[in-house]
Parts: structure tokens; sequence; C-alpha cells
């Protein structure tokens, strides 16, 4: 009988486990028209939060366990404006670089789309999310998806997830164990413990400014006495 | 249940023997795959191809603009027929909005901070027919066009502020005097109201 126990124990650690998705979150770049001259001046380069998120899918893609996958979803409506602006075609550009490293982008429109896309009951079509990282505009209040790229300096209601908005992301969409990381400036100082207290699961964020400028990951900026905190 | 043991162990042996071996929680150092303090890997670990890197170079900048032969907001543009607003045209450093715009009876005491939106296709801003944005600095407009259903946020004061879609304009020129009043500073959510109960489990 004892053996049969062992044997049954086994043979459950041997089922497949259970797959999930990592989540990445590529917001939009700021029009130049609004941003060129200004003294703080963000988005010089467009692809800020393509190449970060995509240099973070390589680094994720080695830890990766059989059967979870990476999921990019993309604020499209900047990428269009800021193309229309430089006259180059970024959205193939983005899917260019996205299959270099295996991804195809999934594009949001809005808020309302990315909680619907954020929404999961752990079925084979809707996995868990077992890590979120987001890469964009933000402060400690909000992620600002179209930050000056609709109006100068700010960004439209439906295209920011504002701390209320946060009721709307379920905690069980996502792992009991889900990491989250929000990689915009100034998160960890209101956005993260939010999260953690509407969501339920911890979420890194900064203090202080992100700087994106030197490609690849953002880092803390220099200057201030910035940090990662929960 | 004689038969029901041999046939168990008859399914289960071969899947314990020819399972797949578990999958290694992480080949990298435990300070990398569960940052307490995430230290984002410098890009010049990922090597690219040249052709890669001469890609992902930021581009000389671009930028477009609906420009005029001379440098000048025109008189008139886009849709100007229907209601109309005055607007006055005022720069708050790091702060998100256009200026002012009031209707012709309301005096600027009255009158509303709004973010400006150009329609695509109709009407830009009245700014970008200009070399700098604050070249029309002061100056007056009537403005054709509706309030958005939504509001902009204003990063840097926290607040919503209303969006006025623009579909035409004429240029009314420069303002007698700035308007020196603030724009709003509400912040933009009250006390956190979920300090006391729960995770959104559902």
């Amino acid at each position: 009988m004892r053996f049969l126990v062992i044997v049954a124990g086994l043979i459950f650690v041997s089922l497949p486990l259970q797959a999930h998705d990592v989540v990445l979150i590529s917001g939009g770049p700021a029009l130049r028209s609004f941003e060129k001259y200004k003294k703080a001046s963000h988005d010089k380069y467009w692809g800020n939060f393509i190449d970060s998120a995509l240099t973070r899918a390589e680094e994720l893609k080695k830890d990766l366990k059989p059967g979870d996958e990476i999921v990019w979803l993309v604020f499209r409506p900047s990428y269009t404006s800021r193309a229309a602006e430089d006259q180059q075609d970024f959205l193939k550009i983005i899917e260019e670089r996205g299959g270099k490293v295996g991804l195809t982008p999934t594009y949001f429109d809005n808020k309302s789309q990315l909680f619907a896309l954020l929404r999961r009951d752990g079925s084979k079509e809707k996995p868990r999310i077992s890590r979120l990282e987001y890469f964009g505009h933000s402060n400690k209040k909000c992620w600002m998806f179209d930050y000056s790229n609709r109006v100068d300096g700010g960004a439209l209601e439906p295209l920011v997830v504002h701390v209320d908005d946060l009721e709307k992301i379920t905690g069980s969409s996502f792992t009991s164990n889900a990491e989250c990381v929000s990689y915009g400036c100034h998160s960890g100082e209101e956005f993260s413990q939010r999260w953690r207290m509407i969501v339920g699961r911890p979420m890194v964020g900064a203090v202080g400014k992100t700087d994106y400028s030197e490609g690849g990951m953002p880092k803390l900026s220099n200057g201030k006495e910035g940090s990662w905190v929960y | 249940m004689g038969l029901l043991i041999p046939l168990f162990l008859w399914v289960a042996i071969p899947a314990v023997l020819f399972a797949p071996p578990l999958p290694l929680r992480s080949l990298s150092s435990p300070t990398e795959s569960n940052p307490v303090t995430p230290t984002p890997a410098p890009a010049q670990e990922v090597r690219e191809s040249e052709e890669e890197e001469e890609i992902r170079k930021p581009v000389e900048e671009k930028v477009v603009r609906a420009t005029l032969p001379a440098a000048h907001t025109p008189a008139k543009h886009g849709e100007t027929d229907g209601e109309s607003w005055v607007a006055q045209r005022t720069m708050v450093e790091d702060y998100c909005g256009w200026g002012w715009i009031k209707k012709d009876k309301e005096s600027w005491r009255q009158a509303r901070w709004v973010a400006l939106e150009g329609t695509a296709g109709i009407c830009p801003l009245p700014h970008t027919f200009l070399p700098r944005p604050e070249d029309d600095k002061n100056y007056q407009y009537r403005f054709y066009g509706t309030f958005a259903p939504y509001r902009a946020y204003e990063p840097q004061a926290d607040v919503w502020v209303d969006v006025f879609i623009l579909k035409g304009f004429m240029s009314l020129g420069p303002a007698k005097e700035e308007i020196r009043r603030p724009p709003p500073a509400q912040a933009s959510s009250g006390v956190n109201r979920f300090a006391e109960r729960g995770a959104n489990f559902r």
C-alpha cells in the first residue's frame, strides 16, 4: 500500500505543470511636436518602451517554465501617431523586432481593452498571469499610455490606468506567487502599494524617475536618491 | 482489487520512468531570478548584431509640422461655424493644458482651463503653425469645437482637466493682458478607500 502511495505521488508530481502567462506591457511614446522644446523633453527615441520590453523578454525566456508563454501587450495609438509624425511605419518595425525574439505584439487601444486582456480564469485559453511588467510613462498615481501624445503634457482619461481603476483588475487573474514590476517613473511612491492592496499581489516600482535613454532596460535616474520598492 | 493493483502499476511505472525531467526554477542566481530590488541588466550585456544596433539607434528628429510658407498662425483654419468660445493661450511650466477658454459673455474669471486636442485632417493645434509652441503665448483665438466626454490627466499636479476638441479657429491676435490665475490643483483621487478592505479577489 505504501508503495502505491509513493507511486501515485510520483505520478502526480510528474504531471505537466499548469501553464501561465508572463505579461509585458509597452506604453506609447510622446509626440516630439509637443516635447521637442521642453526642458525635460521625453521620448527623443520612439522605441524606448519597445526595446526595453524585448530586452526583458529575452532575459525572461531563459527562465520560462515549459508551457508558459510571454504575452506582449503594446499600446497601439501612440505608435500610429508618432509614425505619422516621424514618417515611419513603427507598427511594422515593432512586429519585426518582436519576431526576432519570438514575440508577436498584442495591441490594445484603451484601458478597457487592457483590462479585458488581463482578465484570466486559469483555463487553457486564459491562463493565469505569473508575472506582469510595465514599461511606459507613469507617475505615482497612474500608468499613462499616451502621455503627451494626444494632449500636450498629459494623458487622456480612457488611456490612463489610475489607482482608482485598479479594482477592475482582479487578483484571481494572477497566480498566488505572481510578481509584478512597473518600470515607469514614481510607481513605487503610491501605485505599487495600491496595486498590492487592491489586486493583492506585490508590485515593485520606482521611487523617483526611471531613465530609458541608454537603451535596453530602464535605470533609476541619476542625481536623485531613487530606489525600487514594493 | 487483485487485478486493479497490477493494472495500476502497469500504467504508473512507465509514466514515472519516462516522465520528462522537472524544470529547474532558475538557472541564474537567486538575486536575478527573484529580485527584491530589480537591477536591470545594462543594455550592453545583450549583444546584438551590428545591423540590429544600427536599427535601434535613435533617429535624427524629423518633426513634421503643419507649417505654412511663412511662420505665422492663419487668420482662420478648419471648420469655423457653429458654437464658439474665446480662448487665450496660457503656458504654465510643467503643466498639462493649452490655456483658458470661455464663452463670449463670460469673464476670464469664469474661464475653464483646458487641454486641447486637435482633429486629425481638419484642424491641428494653432501653435503647430509656428516654429515653437510658446510662440503664440498670450494670443487669443475664437475656437470652434466641443468639449470631450473624457478628461485629461495632469501628472505634475495630479489633477483632471477638461479636454476641448478643436474643429476650427480664428486668430484674434495678442491679448491685452496675461491671465495670471493659476490652473486647477485639486487631487485626482481622495483618500485610499481600499485601505481598510481586503484585496480584490473575485
